[in-house]
């Protein structure tokens, strides 16, 4: 959900809607509610404060046309765009560190196949392989719900989980 | 007149556009922050319309009347205590030499001044909206003055207009809301076109062959067969009366469908069916409501912590009986059969219950039509939140198919069906 705001670090946390990515200089929180299947992907830089979170969609941007109008939707192109953006900031691209968490596979429909949230976690490890990114922390997989806070200052990922055997985990 | 989904898909566009410059307005106005909520295109009745708005509260609303590009009427509809709230906050911004004769820190009812501002709020939130508009049509849409409009029923906002939509239409009715954040002020938008100046940018903005829009026709008759069938299974398996309180039909994003979800611990069931239409259908509940089904269904069930064993196949059950009905009063209006799978219990977060069906119709759409059902029951919980989304272009196909004069005769006939909860 987009806000329309004036004052930068508002005390407010920023929510991540679906397909949605948001970049932030501050001590902001950004934060992603009810991730099923989508995947939360957090970059940031530990010097700089700067980071950046993603609530992605789908695995595969590339194959997508609509993919330069909303980069966030898919996991490549959302850890792409999110990096962009960051470095426009002011961040340092080879300092950059990721985290990711989400990517459940909440029911066993035929029609899913293989597992839409394995799918959407597979892709986004291959993209910060690809461009180098070190992932620092994953929380994913399982069949159960995530609401993710992310602090770029901190880098700190607070994951909650639905399923009460797991309850809070910090990454 | 016809439509299709690009066309539906650039209107989503235009309210959302609109709905984003109307907020930032409104910051800009107030110096306060605003977030958009939900923005949906509906399809309603007239009678569902005046309904929505019957709800007792009392209102202001702040209507112009638009020509050019699109032909009809923007209205922006506040909840008189938020209205009062606006202009306390925009008299007070204004300095004290500018309200010397209103006690701004209590006003309580419209005056001459207090309404001109509400009506200027009004009106700059109607224009944000139509500017929206316009960007997206790259055409020019003239706007009327501004009239201001107070009531507790739809008579004064709709009451007087030609094109508001008699009981039995079926209306394209555009929705938005805008919420100040971390206030209670919010803001309802309602846009409702003429239907010709509606048919004439259909067909501008229309990429494929579409759907005959007397079709749509069949979609609300499949919306309210679902929904009375719903009402009906659960009612006949749990002994709780129950009826329908709001079924309606949303075009909107999917990325939208989570965000109307609560956002709290849900219960319920979820099916993919498989004919023509195919989708998916979800019936939440809220924990307490659940709970109460499952005393009702399984009255021995020792008082487990959370929903064990028995709550939880006490759920599938009632959800694989509500699914079949529902599906069944589809099946019968479109004259096909549709079937589903057997259910899988939630337990969890609304929306990641609801995001793994959207990712799924995400490869090959964006947008879907949402049949969005509300069941209660009189004086006990059973709040159940029911989201249909077939895929889309079996919905076209199937719409297309539909013989538009069988739709009254059609009997509706629910099955019960065993529940297997191996």
């Amino acid at each position: 959900m987009k806000t329309y705001g004036t004052e930068p670090g508002a005390p407010t946390p920023v929510q991540v809607g679906i397909s949605e990515l948001a970049v932030s200089d501050g001590d902001d929180t950004l934060k992603s509610y009810g991730l099923g299947s989508c995947l939360a992907i957090a970059l940031y830089d530990p010097k700089t404060g700067i980071g950046g979170l993603a609530h992605a969609m789908l695995p595969d941007g590339d194959a997508a046309e609509n993919s330069d109008r909303k980069p966030g939707k898919y996991a490549d192109t959302a850890i792409r765009a999110l990096l962009r953006r960051m470095v426009e900031q002011g961040a340092h691209y080879t300092d950059v560190k990721a985290k990711i968490a989400g990517g459940s596979d909440m029911f066993e429909f035929e029609s899913f196949g293989e597992g839409v949230g394995q799918r959407n976690a597979a892709a986004a490890k291959a993209e910060l392989e690809k461009l180098g990114v070190p992932l620092e922390g994953e929380d994913v997989g399982g069949d159960y719900g995530r609401t993710v806070e992310f602090t770029p200052g901190t880098g700190t990922l607070i994951v909650k989980s639905s399923n009460s055997d797991n309850g809070v985990t910090e990454l | 007149m016809k439509l299709d989904v690009n066309a539906l898909g650039t209107f989503y566009r235009m309210a959302r556009e609109g709905a984003g410059l109307a907020a930032g307005r409104l910051t800009h106005m107030l110096g306060v922050e605003t977030q958009l909520g939900v923005t949906k295109l509906n399809f309603m009745r007239g009678e569902e319309i005046r309904h929505d708005f019957d709800d007792s509260t009392e209102k202001v609303g702040v209507r112009v009347k638009l020509t050019g590009a699109i032909e009809g009427y923007s209205i922006v509809v506040f909840e008189r205590e938020s209205a009062l709230q606006v202009v306390e906050t925009l008299l007070s911004e204004a300095g004290p030499d500018a309200a010397v004769d209103a006690d701004v820190g209590d006003v309580d009812a419209f005056d001459e001044m207090t309404e001109s501002a509400a009506t200027e709020v009004g009106h700059i939130m109607n224009s944000g909206f139509i500017d929206g508009w316009a960007d997206v049509l790259e055409a020019v849409i003239d706007v009327s003055t501004p009239e201001f409009v107070e009531g507790q029923t739809a008579e004064p906002f709709f009451g007087d207009i030609d094109e508001a939509p008699s009981d039995d239409d079926l209306a394209l009715l555009f929705q938005s809301r805008i919420e100040t954040v971390g206030t209670e002020v919010g803001f309802n938008h309602y846009l409702l076109p003429k239907r010709e100046s509606m048919s004439r940018l259909l067909d501008r903005l229309r990429t494929s062959d579409g759907i005959e829009y007397d079709k749509l026709e069949g979609f609300d008759r499949m919306a309210e067969r679902g929904a009375k069938e719903v009402a009906e299974t659960a009612t006949t398996l749990t002994g709780i009366d129950t009826s329908v309180e709001i079924r309606r039909l949303n075009f909107v994003s999917l990325e939208a469908i989570p965000e109307q979800v609560a956002n709290e611990t849900l219960v319920g069931a979820a099916f993919e069916f498989d004919g023509m239409p195919s989708g998916y259908l979800l019936f939440l509940f809220d924990e307490e409501s659940a709970h109460e089904i499952v005393d009702a269904m399984v009255p021995m069930a020792v008082d487990e912590d959370g929903f064990g064993e028995m709550g939880t196949s006490a759920i599938k059950e009632l959800g694989n009986i509500m699914a079949s009905g529902f599906l069944d009063g589809w099946a019968n209006v479109l004259d096909t059969t549709i079937d589903h799978s057997t259910p899988e219990f939630i337990h969890d977060i609304g929306a990641a219950a609801v995001d793994p069906v959207i990712i799924q119709l995400g490869e090959n759409q964006d947008f879907a039509f949402v049949f969005d059902t509300i069941v209660v029951a009189d004086g006990r919980e059973f709040d159940c939140q029911v989201y249909a989304i077939p895929d889309e272009s079996d919905l076209e196909r199937a719409l297309n198919n539909l013989d538009v004069d069988r739709i009254e005769e059609t009997p509706t006939t629910a099955e019960f069906q065993e529940v297997d909860n191996t």
